[in-house]
């Protein structure tokens, strides 16, 4: 008897605290476009803490990071999403590009090894997000294969997308180029670094995941 | 279609039993080469045995810890490309396709399907 109760007992709290399914909110895009540091700023201004480390090395996220239950609010909306960080896309990594930054050979060759696996990672785990907001850097060419790859598979799998060109705060920062690279997307500009702009971002990503 | 040892650079005919048992030198990991890449080949024969060595453990670190190290693996090399230790080309067109980066080419040698395994991955990382 004691038996069918706790049973009961326990569907019923496992009924009030069944999980629903949340927004998951995939940060992608080239290396060093600005991607931790965004997500860095999203969860400062709404969790009070920041989420990865940044560095000016290429490829310094090399495992996909999440945060869980972010909410902003907006006008009186609110949007509650999981943020999840990737790491880098590229098609070339190099170590030797490592050693000119100041890594050491092994030091190098690891985080070649580490930022390849990332990349696939990053790739695996597309199918699973709702929005994805795609991080480019103003201030280099858009039109590379990692990008037009990147939005070309979000287009085809019907993903929502935000795109972002970050650096703004830059003097060689160019969104009209990036808006023409990719005119089917609004292209939002910002600097994740500095918070300029972000209050347009915000509305923006309220338009595409709200 | 040739295979050729990551261990030490020897090529083996489609159907050889060497791809099916493993290499005489005891390497279980093959590369796949297309006819069109046969080029290759030379590049990894000039590369040092500790070379070698270095991308066998990277390619064991970067597809998993999940496979097996005693069957037989052929690589596909045209997803993931590795130059030398440390320099990697990946072509991204085919890995958003979800071509699989490890094949199974017939009966007797092994495939690792690496989305099923990167899967199971993300559920052990989810349920954490």
């Amino acid at each position: 008897m004691t038996g069918i109760f706790k049973k009961l007992l326990s569907k019923f709290f496992k009924n009030i605290f069944k999980k629903k399914k949340k927004v998951k909110l995939g940060l992608y895009g080239p290396p060093n476009g600005g991607k931790t540091t965004l997500a860095n700023k999203i969860c400062k201004d709404w969790l009070g803490e920041e989420m990865g480390t940044v560095s000016n090395i290429s490829h310094e996220t090399r495992e996909i990071q999440i945060k869980e239950e972010i909410t902003i609010k907006s006008k009186g909306k609110e949007l509650t999403f999981n943020l999840v960080d990737t790491p880098g896309i590229a098609t070339k990594i190099d170590y030797e590009e490592f050693i000119k930054e100041g890594l050491k050979e092994k030091e190098a060759k690891t985080r070649a090894k580490e930022a390849t696996k990332g990349v696939i990672d990053s790739i695996k785990w597309l199918d699973d997000m709702d929005v994805v907001i795609v991080v480019l850097d103003a201030t280099k060419d858009p039109y590379t294969q990692v990008n037009i790859t990147i939005i070309g598979n979000l287009e085809a799998r019907d993903i929502p997308v935000l795109l972002v060109a970050n650096k703004i705060d830059l003097k060689k920062a160019d969104i009209k180029k990036v808006q023409s690279a990719f005119p089917q997307y609004e292209v939002i500009g910002i600097s994740a670094k500095f918070g300029n702009n972000l209050d347009d971002f915000y509305e923006a990503l309220f338009r595409v995941a709200g | 279609m040739p295979h050729q040892c990551v261990k030490c650079g020897t090529l083996y005919d489609d159907g050889s039993n060497e791809i099916l048992q493993g290499c005489k030198c005891g390497g279980k990991l093959f590369f796949y080469i297309k006819k069109q890449s046969l080029e290759r080949k030379e590049e990894l024969i000039r590369l040092t045995k500790k070379e070698k060595e270095q991308i066998e453990e990277d390619i064991y670190d970067i597809i998993g810890n999940q496979i097996d190290k005693e069957k037989t693996i052929v690589l596909d090399i045209e997803t993931i490309n590795i130059l030398k230790p440390g320099k990697y080309e990946i072509d991204l067109v085919n890995l958003f396709k979800k071509q699989p980066l490890i094949y199974k080419l017939e009966e007797g040698k092994y495939m690792i399907d690496i989305i099923e395994s990167f899967k199971k991955m993300r559920d052990a990382h989810d349920e954490k």
